[in-house]
């Protein structure tokens, strides 16, 4: 399942709805809001072309390893520090596909995903530059 | 005819919003810009340098695809079409 929320997620529940006996493997990315003297980070989506962009990106990920499964949910809203922004999991028959396939999922959604960050601390706030043009300028 | 503008981030906050912007019939996607432009000073900062070039960070899509800078000129718009606006992705 790939989704854009602003609800939290279980991270076993996910776990437990990916894995299938034919895996070995399950490599699970979760990122969280870090504590760079934050107070609170807002995100923002173009929501439509980020659930396709994302769609587009675990395509990918299924023509370059042999890996069985991936789901993807990436949270927008107000997160406070320690709570969970992203999370990939990745389900193969053996780890290094699935290591892959989760380091290329996440890379490529740092680069074309539509989705930004606002830092907010006691002292002001500040968008997160966006670390790529995804592609043409 | 009208187009739906929908902007992101900081661009968000300087446009002030999503906006529906009425332009002629057959408008390209820079005319459509140049319109985004004259709806506040403040947009026209956030799009345009002083030379009247779109600035380097701004990203283009029209209907969910990205459009090339080069196509600016020659991409014509039709009623109800959604063009979105952009600063680079910092998502993950």
């Amino acid at each position: 399942m790939i989704s854009v929320t602003r609800d939290d997620f279980d991270v076993n529940a996910v776990i437990g709805r990916v894995k299938q006996p034919d895996m070995g493997a399950l490599v699970t990315f979760l990122g969280v809001v870090r504590d760079d003297g934050i107070e609170v980070m807002d995100l923002e989506a173009y929501e439509e072309v980020a659930v396709k962009e994302m769609e587009t990106i675990r395509d990918e990920a299924f023509e370059k390893f042999p890996i069985e499964a991936v789901d993807i949910i990436h949270r927008i809203g107000r997160l406070r520090v320690g709570e969970n922004i992203l999370l990939i999991v990745v389900g193969a028959g053996h780890r290094k596909e699935a290591f892959d396939a989760c380091e290329y999922i996440l890379e490529r959604i740092k680069q074309s995903v539509p989705i930004w960050k606002k830092e907010i601390g006691k002292d002001g706030e500040r968008w997160v530059p966006g670390e790529s043009h995804g592609g043409d300028a | 005819m009208q187009v739906r503008v929908r902007a992101f981030a900081r661009l968000r906050e300087a446009i002030g919003g999503d906006l529906t912007l009425e332009v002629p019939e057959g408008a390209t996607m820079s005319r459509l810009l140049a319109a985004v432009g004259e709806t506040s000073d403040q947009a026209g900062e956030a799009l345009f340098e002083e030379s009247g070039e779109l600035r380097g960070y701004v990203i283009l899509m029209h209907n969910g695809r990205r459009v090339r800078r080069a196509a600016t000129g020659t991409l014509a718009l039709a009623d109800g079409d959604e063009v979105a606006l952009f600063p680079p992705v910092a998502g993950g």
